[in-house]
């Protein structure tokens, strides 16, 4: 018995102990591997931007150059200008996506837990989750004004729609097996719910998560371009209309590092939240 | 001597399936002791399986009456433990936190819960893996920590659903041998489903045979001898040979198979269209007469 212990421990060790200064580093260079070459292809299309600018491919005031959108981008950080309205657009983003997600996986829970509400709720759901986003803008813009309410709206309902589904889809696929488990030890449903359901679904949960929150994202860029006086995607509006490329350039990039932070942000949360999981799959 | 502490009386158990009526259990009884260890061996689709989760409550839609210590069976309870073939244990907690879900309804204090807990792992020698996760453990600690579950809240019976058939023959061999030392620690009545005829003569005091289409109780063989049990003794070789003897007579039963050459001598041909369910299991045979 003890021999047996023994071993067992002696295997373990060599899996997860022994080698862990050696698989940190492996990996460590494997991250900064994938960051490089993640890298080539921006490098490449901002080469090309420079190169179609100073060869006057497309005249300056449509394409302005590199180095004069940095310095744009230099000075709207300096007077803190990008500050206000990424913070406008992220605060929007943040109460809109909070009540989605939250509105989201109530309803996806009812759905999972009830064939019965399923049956009521998913075919109007999915006719309405055809309808895109921006669609919806016009006619809430008529009820709604064009104020908070509206942008709130539109975001949540942007992280609704993924939210519903995953957390739906990850609750009916929690196997019986694990549910009878529970049953056996006398669970009432909330334990049921608590100990076996939710953990179990967790995985499809983040996932409704992650794309509702990049659904949200997009959803206040858009919502900002019709009814706005501030946030990014008014500056994208913004510029245009001023012919200010700049501007648009700069608002553009930095929609696209908030998302691509978002996205990572909620990547680390995720690893750490369900460090349960095999590792060597994913690495 | 010992009251009759778990009663089951003309029970039977019929599935609709597709309209069709399926009878997995036809008029089964059986009395079993406390302290008694109880296995019931026979091929896929004798209603073994069905049985073992009528008396642990998990199923109750039957006809006759189930008695644990004289109240009808009419759900779980956490008197009685039970052990799946696959671990089930949730891959999101730790060896632990697995175990102790089997408390999470029961009547103590954070500190013997704790205390409890750490006693269930020693007993099945998991000591030092609390913090494992499963997809850390080999399929034999794994069904120790499974064990543990059912044992935490010292039921007073233990229903085995093939606790060992997914394991290798030498894990299987270790964790028989540790299950009989629990069982004699313990003093708790066990119920073991099974399909190893070695099995469930080295481990039961009666092997109760079934037999399949409709699930009956062909013969309750006692096996006699004293805990432990040395493997290869003649006389369990005996009473091993008796189970076979009277498995294979079972399987006379399907006229159309019989009449197929194989299924003469070995208990292994009968043809398995019975449970879809049960198809699967296709791979192993149906008796293994590991010698170890």
């Amino acid at each position: 018995m003890s021999s047996f212990t023994d071993t067992v421990i002696g295997a373990a060790g060599a899996k997860g102990i022994d080698n862990t200064a050696g698989w940190k580093r492996l990996r460590n260079r494997r991250v900064v591997r994938r960051a490089v070459i993640g890298l080539i292809l921006p490098v490449m299309l901002v080469f090309t931007w420079w190169l179609a600018s100073s060869r006057g491919w497309l005249p300056e005031q449509i394409l302005p150059s590199p180095a004069y959108v940095y310095a744009t981008a230099v000075e709207m950080i300096a007077s803190g200008e990008i500050f206000y309205h990424a913070g406008m657009s992220l605060r929007r983003v943040v109460y809109g996506f909070m009540f989605g997600a939250i509105a989201g996986l109530s309803l996806g829970v009812a759905m999972g837990l009830s064939r019965t509400v399923d049956d009521y709720v998913r075919p109007i759901f999915l006719a309405f989750a055809q309808i895109p986003t921006l669609g919806w803008i016009p006619l809430l813009m008529l009820i709604f004004g064009i104020g908070e309410t509206l942008k709130i709206i539109v975001i949540a309902k942007g992280a609704l729609v993924p939210m519903t589904m995953n957390t739906a889809a990850g609750i009916r696929s929690v196997p019986a097996n694990y549910v009878e488990v529970g049953r056996a030890l006398r669970f009432s449903r909330l334990q049921t719910l608590r100990l076996i359901v939710l953990p179990g679904a967790a995985p499809s949960i983040f996932t409704g998560v992650r794309y509702g929150l990049t659904h949200s994202w997009t959803a206040l860029v858009g919502v900002e371009l019709l009814a706005s006086s501030e946030g990014l995607g008014y500056l994208l509006v913004w510029g245009r209309q001023m012919f200010w490329l700049d501007v648009v350039i700069v608002a553009m990039i930095v929609i696209g590092i908030v998302g691509f932070l978002m996205d990572k942000g909620l990547d680390v949360a995720e690893t750490y939240f369900q460090r349960w999981k095999r590792s060597e799959g994913e690495a | 001597m010992t009251p009759v502490h778990l009663r089951i009386r003309n029970v039977s158990r019929r599935f609709n399936v597709n309209g069709t009526t399926l009878t997995a259990l036809d008029d089964v009884s059986l009395d079993i002791k406390a302290g008694e260890f109880v296995t019931i061996v026979g091929a896929s689709g004798c209603g073994k399986s069905t049985l073992l989760r009528l008396g642990a409550g998990l199923d109750v839609e039957h006809d006759g009456i189930i008695e644990h210590d004289g109240k009808s069976v009419d759900g779980p309870s956490l008197d009685r433990g039970i052990v799946f073939q696959e671990p089930r244990l949730f891959p999101w907690l730790t060896v632990e936190r697995n175990v102790a879900l089997g408390l999470e309804n029961a009547a103590f204090s954070k500190a013997e819960k704790r205390q409890l807990v750490s006693e269930q792992i020693a007993l099945v020698g998991l000591s030092g893996f609390e913090k494992a996760y499963p997809h850390q453990l080999s399929g034999g600690m794994a069904q120790r920590a499974g064990i543990a579950r059912g044992l935490v809240n010292r039921p007073d019976v233990l229903f085995l659903d093939e606790p060992f058939g997914a394991l290798d023959a030498i894990t299987k061999a270790r964790l028989q041998g540790e299950l009989q030392d629990i069982w004699a620690t313990e003093k708790i009545t066990m119920v073991l489903v099974t399909h190893d005829v070695d099995e469930a003569v080295y481990l039961g005091d009666r092997v109760v045979v079934m037999s399949p289409r409709p699930g009956r109780i062909k013969q309750i063989v006692p096996v006699g001898l004293p805990h432990p049990r040395e493997r290869t003794s003649a006389e369990l070789a005996a009473i091993r040979n008796e189970v076979l003897d009277i498995l294979n007579s079972t399987n006379g039963e399907t006229p159309k198979l019989a009449t197929r050459p194989v299924a003469a001598k070995r208990p292994v041909a009968t043809a398995n269209h019975i449970h879809a369910a049960h198809r699967a299991k296709l791979a192993q045979p149906a008796f293994s007469t590991t010698e170890i």
